[in-house]
C-alpha cells in the first residue's frame, strides 16, 4: 500500500508493518459525517443509496423516480421511497507537536510515534476515498491542511518538515480555534500526551465534538513516563517549561506511578462519558498491535450499535 | 599543641564544602530532560529529601581529610616539655668538646667550655654526664657521672690541642657509651667550630635510635686578622763545602681582612736569623724566601714564625735538616773490573753513593763497619769472608752479589737468596733476555711505567744458573726460566744476588740505560735508605726503628712539652706525635738520635663552617635533628621545633591518603 509514496519524504512514517496489519480494517465514522461522495459512512441526508430508510409522503416537488409505485397499487397513495445516504468523510488528525513529545527513551520519541501513527491512519482513510487533514499545533495552531481527497501527500510533508519545539502547556486555545474550522462533520484524531488536568483537557478537546464530529483520540506515553523508570537521583528539567528540579527516583517511583496511572483513568474516564474513543499508547509497543486492537474493537463497536 | 600559622584554622569553614557537595552533588549530575514535570511536582517528600545527609561515611571522609589538611597548613607543634612526662626518665648526656688547635682562635675556647659548664649545670641528681675532647681522635676525660665539680674542674684544666677536628672518632666513642647506658634518655652534645675539613661524610658514624645530637656551634668573629703558614720548600746548595738551605715560605691569610706589614721571621736553633715583612690579602696567599743558611750539625731544627694573630697555632712551622750523608759501599772484586759499577755510582745526589773498592782478601772490619751495602763483584768468596758478611747483613747491612765466571760462595753459609750454579753459555744462538721482573719491588718499581726502561732488550750472553733459596723472593728470571735477580732478608739486612756480570763479559747490562737506575735503586734499598722528612703532622707516629742501626736499646722519646716517653724493647716502638713542636728520640746516652719536627695540619687553619645540621642528619640517619635547645642552650624557637617535628608532613599525607579512600567509597557508591 505505501508503495504509491515511495517518492514522498514523509511516506517514511508509513510503517509497512503497522499498514500491513490494518490494511484489512477499516476506520469508520461512529457518528454521521458530511460528504459528497458515497462512503462508508452514514450521511445526514437521505439520498441515493441502497440501505432504505422509510416512505414518506410525495410532496410535490419530489423526485418522481424515487416513488414507490408498488406501495402506490396497494394503498392508492404516493408514497416517496427514502434510502439512507452514505458519503464520504472529512478526516483530519490534530498532532501535539508541543516540546513535550519529543521525548523518547527506547529510541522513537513520542512525536516519531504519533507521526507514524498519523501517516497510518491517514493512509488508511484515504484509500477509504475519504477527505484527509491534518493540523499541528502546540501553544498554538502550527500547520494546517485542510480536509482534501488530495491532500495526502500534502499532510505526509507537513508530516516529514514538522519538528517539535515549542512549549505547549495549553491545549485549550489552540483546540479551541480549530473547533470553528471544522463546519463538517467528520473524524478528529487528537494525538497528544495530554499534559494537562484531566478537567482542562477534556475543556480544550469538547468542542471539537460541537460540531458533531466524530472524535478520537490518542494518548501517546513514552514507557519511561508511565514507570519513572530511573536510578540515579539526579535533576530534572522540563522540557516544556525547562523548571528544573532535583529528584531521587527510587523515593519517586511509586508515587509518580499512581499520579500516572491516576490521571490516565480520569482521561478515559472523562473522553469515555462524553463519547470519545480514548486509547493509550505506550510507544515502546508496536504500532500495528496497538492500532489493530483499537480499530477491531471500533468495529465491533460499530456494528453492535 | 600549639600551633605556627593558626589562621589557617579559618580555611576550617571549607569543611561546609564537603556538606553542600554532598548535599548538592548528585543534582549537579547530567540533566534528565523529562517531557513534563506535572506529576513529579506533586510529590512532596523531594524537598526533605535533598535535606539530608545521604552517606554519613562519606561526608566524614571528606570531612577528615579537610581537617587534616587544614590541620597540616596551620603547622602543629609539639612542645617538648609538654609532650614528656615529668620525671620521664634519667639522661646520659655524653658532651663532646672539640679541642682541636683551632678552638684557639680568638674566644672560641671559652665559649666552647662555657657551653659545657652550661649542659653540665642541667644534669639531674639522676643524670651521668660523659666529657669527651675530640680532635682528630677522641679521648674520654669523664666517664657517666653526675658530679658536676669534677666536670668543672676538668673543664678548668683542659685546653686546645695541636691536632686537627675529626668528628667521626668522637661520634663513634659517643655511640658506644649511649649505646651501653640503661638510662631512658640519651642525648650527645657536640661543641665545636665546626669546620668543614673535620667532616669527610659520614663514616659510619651513625648513633644509635632514640639518641638526640644536640649541636653547640662556637663560630665568629672571622673578622680578625689570622694568617698561617701552610708549608715550606727548601733548597740546598753547596758553599765553602759547606751545605746552606734557602727556606721559602707559603703564608694564607684565611680571613677577609688584608694583612700588611706582618712580621715573618726564620728561627734556627730557637733563635731568629732572619726577619721579613709580608703583605696577604684576602683569602690569598704569600710566599717569603729567607737568605740561605748553613746547615751546621745534624738535627738541624729551625722554625718559620709568624707574628701572633687570632689563632696562634698555625703561626709557626717547623722543620729538622740534616748534612746530606752520602751511602757508603764497598765494592769487592778482583782490582779495577768495577769500571762500570763505580761510574755508576758517581753519579746522583739525593742521595750520592760514596765507594771504596776492595780485594775480597783486604776487606778489613772497619770496611764493613763504615759501609751500609757491600757489592761482591764476581768474587771467590772464602768461608771466613762468608761469615764475616753474614755477621754484616744480620746487624742491617746490605749485600750485593753479582755472579760472573769465578763467583764462588761456601756451601755451608746460608746467606745468599739463591745457590750459584753452573755457568749457563748463551753466546751461540739467541742471547739470553730478562723474560720477566717484579714490578712491585721496590727496586724495579721505577721500570713499572712504559718507556720507563726495557730490561727484556738487554741481551745477556752468560749467566749462572741459580736456584731460590726457600725464604727468597725472585726479582727477575732469565728468559729460560733461571732467576736473575733473587732478594732474601737475613736478620735486619738483606741480600741481592744478581745472575750475570756488572761489566761486559757476559751481558751488555752495563751499557744500557736501565743499568744505572738499576744499581742506585738496588743500592738504596739495600742500605734501606729513605729520603729525609723536614717535618711531619700532628696526629702522624713516629717509628722509634728508625734509629741509627747499632743504638742503645734503652731509647725515650722527648716530646716538644718536656715529657719522657720511653720506648720498650718490644712492642710499642710507635709514638704518636700529638704536639707540634720537635720531638727527640734519645737513647742511653741522652743524645738525640733523631729529630723530627711536627707542625700542625694546615687544613685545621681554614675555618670555613659546616652547617651542623649535616652532622647532626648524618649521626641520627637523616631522620632526625637534635631538638630542645638551641646551641647556647635556649630553647628551640616554635619554627625550629615545627621544623624538626614536621607533624604537617604527617597530616598532610593522612589527607591526602583519606581524599584517596574518599574517591574510592564514592566510586564504589556511584556504580550501586
Amino acid at each position: 500500500m505505501a508503495q504509491d509514496f515511495q517518492a514522498i519524504s514523509g511516506a517514511r512514517f508509513m510503517d509497512p508493518v503497522v499498514l500491513a496489519r490494518i490494511g484489512n480494517l477499516e476506520l469508520v465514522a461512529r457518528a454521521v459525517v458530511d460528504g459528497f461522495i458515497n462512503g462508508l459512512h452514514k450521511a445526514p441526508y437521505f439520498g441515493a443509496s441502497v440501505d432504505f430508510a422509510e416512505h414518506r409522503g410525495y410532496v410535490p416537488g419530489d423526485d418522481i423516480r424515487r416513488m414507490d409505485w408498488r406501495l402506490w397499487a396497494r394503498t392508492d397513495r404516493y408514497y416517496i421511497k427514502e434510502y439512507e445516504a452514505e458519503s464520504n468523510m472529512n478526516f483530519s488528525v490534530l498532532l501535539d507537536c508541543s516540546k513535550s513529545m519529543d521525548y523518547g527513551s527506547k529510541g522513537i520519541t513520542k512525536f516519531d510515534y504519533a507521526r507514524i501513527l498519523t501517516a497510518c491512519l491517514t493512509n488508511l482513510v484515504h484509500h477509504q476515498r475519504d477527505r484527509v487533514g491534518f493540523v499541528a499545533f502546540d501553544g498554538e495552531v502550527v500547520e494546517h491542511v485542510p480536509p482534501s481527497a488530495k491532500h495526502m501527500e500534502t499532510v505526509l510533508h507537513v508530516l516529514d518538515r514538522l519538528k517539535p519545539g515549542r512549549p505547549g502547556n495549553n491545549l485549550k486555545e489552540p483546540l479551541h480555534k480549530l473547533a470553528e474550522h471544522f463546519g463538517r462533520r467528520g473524524v478528529l484524531v487528537v494525538i497528544s500526551d495530554f499534559y494537562e488536568e484531566p478537567e482542562a483537557v477534556l475543556d480544550a478537546v469538547s468542542p471539537l465534538r460541537f460540531r458533531g464530529n466524530d472524535l478520537i483520540v490518542f494518548h501517546v506515553l513514552d514507557p519511561t513516563e508511565l514507570e519513572f523508570g530511573f536510578s540515579d537521583a539526579q535533576p530534572f528539567e522540563d522540557l516544556e517549561s525547562g523548571e528544573q528540579m532535583p529528584v531521587v527516583p527510587d523515593a519517586f517511583r511509586e508515587e509518580y506511578r499512581s499520579l500516572v496511572k491516576a490521571h490516565i483513568d480520569a482521561l478515559a474516564q472523562s473522553f469515555s462519558a462524553v463519547r470519545v474513543d480514548y486509547t493509550m499508547l505506550d510507544i515502546s509497543k508496536p504500532l500495528d498491535h496497538a492500532l489493530y486492537r483499537y480499530l477491531g474493537s471500533r468495529a465491533k463497536m460499530m456494528k453492535a450499535r | 599543641m600549639s600551633f605556627l600559622a593558626p589562621l589557617f584554622f579559618v580555611a576550617l569553614a571549607g569543611l561546609a564544602i564537603p556538606v553542600l557537595l554532598h548535599l548538592t552533588q548528585r543534582e549537579k549530575k547530567q540533566i534528565v530532560h523529562f517531557p513534563s514535570l506535572m506529576f513529579v511536582r506533586r510529590i512532596p517528600y523531594q524537598s526533605v529529601r535533598r535535606r539530608k545527609i545521604h552517606n554519613w561515611l562519606l561526608l566524614m571522609v571528606r570531612l577528615a581529610a579537610l581537617a587534616l589538611i587544614v590541620l597540616a597548613f596551620a603547622r602543629p607543634l609539639i612542645s617538648h616539655e609538654a609532650a614528656a612526662p615529668i620525671g620521664a626518665g634519667s639522661r646520659e648526656v655524653v658532651v663532646l668538646l672539640d679541642n682541636s688547635y683551632s678552638m684557639g682562635f680568638g674566644d672560641h675556647w671559652q665559649r666552647a667550655t662555657s657551653a659545657a659548664r652550661d649542659q653540665f649545670a642541667k644534669l639531674s641528681a639522676s643524670d651521668r654526664a660523659t666529657l669527651v675532647l675530640f680532635s682528630s681522635g677522641a679521648d674520654i676525660q669523664m666517664r657517666s657521672t653526675s658530679d658536676k665539680t669534677r666536670f668543672n674542674a676538668v673543664l678548668d684544666t683542659v685546653k686546645p690541642g695541636d691536632a686537627a677536628t675529626r668528628y667521626s672518632p668522637a661520634l663513634k666513642v659517643a655511640g658506644s657509651i649511649v649505646a651501653e647506658s640503661t638510662l631512658p634518655r640519651r642525648e650527645v652534645v657536640i661543641i665545636s667550630d665546626f669546620q668543614r675539613g673535620g667532616w669527610r661524610g659520614e663514616e659510619g658514624a651513625r648513633l644509635p635510635q632514640g639518641v638526640t645530637l644536640t649541636p653547640i656551634a662556637v663560630q665568629g668573629a672571622a673578622d680578625r686578622a689570622n694568617l698561617s703558614v701552610t708549608g715550606l720548600s727548601m733548597a740546598r746548595s753547596t758553599f765553602s763545602n759547606q751545605e746552606r738551605l734557602t727556606v721559602t715560605a707559603v703564608v694564607t691569610n684565611r680571613t677577609e681582612r688584608p694583612v700588611s706589614g706582618s712580621n715573618i721571621a726564620l728561627e734556627t736553633g730557637g733563635l731568629p736569623v732572619a726577619n721579613k715583612s709580608l703583605n696577604v690579602e684576602p683569602g690569598g696567599s704569600a710566599s717569603v724566601t729567607f737568605d740561605p743558611v748553613t746547615i751546621s750539625s745534624k738535627n738541624f731544627k729551625g722554625t718559620v714564625r709568624l707574628a701572633d694573630d687570632a689563632l696562634n697555632a698555625d703561626n709557626s712551622f717547623n722543620f729538622v735538616v740534616s748534612p746530606s750523608e752520602p751511602v757508603r759501599l764497598t765494592i769487592v772484586d778482583r782490582g779495577n773490573t768495577d769500571l762500570y759499577l763505580s761510574r755508576a755510582l758517581s753519579i746522583g745526589e739525593a742521595p750520592k753513593f760514596e765507594s771504596v773498592s776492595r780485594q775480597a782478601d783486604a776487606l778489613s772490619d772497619e770496611d764493613l763497619r763504615r759501609s751500609a751495602v757491600v757489592v761482591l763483584n764476581d768474587v771467590d768468596v772464602s768461608t771466613g769472608l762468608a761469615r764475616r758478611l753474614t755477621k754484616f747483613v744480620e746487624q742491617g747491612g746490605g749485600l750485593f752479589v753479582a755472579t760472573g765466571p769465578r763467583a764462588t760462595w761456601p756451601q755451608d753459609v746460608d746467606l745468599l737468596p739463591a745457590t750459584i750454579g753452573n755457568p749457563v753459555d748463551r753466546t751461540r744462538g739467541d742471547a739470553g733476555r730478562i723474560g720477566s721482573l717484579e714490578y712491585g719491588h721496590p727496586v724495579f718499581a721505577p721500570f713499572r711505567a712504559p718507556r720507563s726502561g726495557d730490561f727484556s732488550s738487554v741481551p745477556v750472553y752468560g749467566y749462572r744458573n741459580l736456584t731460590a733459596a726457600k725464604n727468597a723472593q725472585v726479582l727477575a728470571r732469565f728468559d729460560a726460566g733461571a732467576p736473575a735477580v733473587a732478594e732474601r732478608r737475613v736478620g735486619n739486612g738483606r741480600v741481592l744476588i744478581w745472575g750475570s756480570t756488572l761489566d761486559v763479559t757476559w751481558s751488555d747490562l752495563p751499557q744500557r740505560s736501565v743499568f744505572l737506575p738499576f744499581i742506585h735503586r738496588a743500592v738504596r734499598h739495600l742500605a734501606g735508605y729513605t729520603e729525609p722528612q723536614p717535618w711531619v703532622t700532628v696526629g702522624q707516629v713516629l717509628d722509634a726503628s728508625v734509629a741509627p742501626r747499632g743504638a742503645s736499646v734503652q731509647r725515650v722519646v722527648l716530646t716538644p712539652s718536656g715529657r719522657r716517653l720511653p720506648i720498650e724493647d718490644e712492642g710499642s716502638d710507635v709514638v704518636e706525635l700529638s704536639e707540634k713542636g720537635f720531638y727527640e728520640l734519645r737513647g742511653d746516652n741522652n743524645q738525640a738520635m733523631t729529630v723530627v719536627a711536627v707542625n700542625v695540619d694546615p687544613v685545621e687553619a681554614d675555618l670555613t663552617p659546616i652547617d651542623p645540621k649535616e652532622i647532626v642528619a648524618a649521626a641520627m640517619g637523616g631522620s632526625t635533628e637534635g631538638e630542645g635547645a638551641q646551641p647556647n642552650g635556649i630553647p628551640l624557637t616554635p619554627e625550629a621545633k615545627e621544623k624538626n617535628q614536621r607533624l604537617w608532613w604527617y597530616l598532610l599525607i593522612a589527607g591526602i591518603l583519606l581524599l584517596g579512600v574518599d574517591t574510592l567509597v564514592s566510586n564504589r557508591m556511584a556504580k550501586t
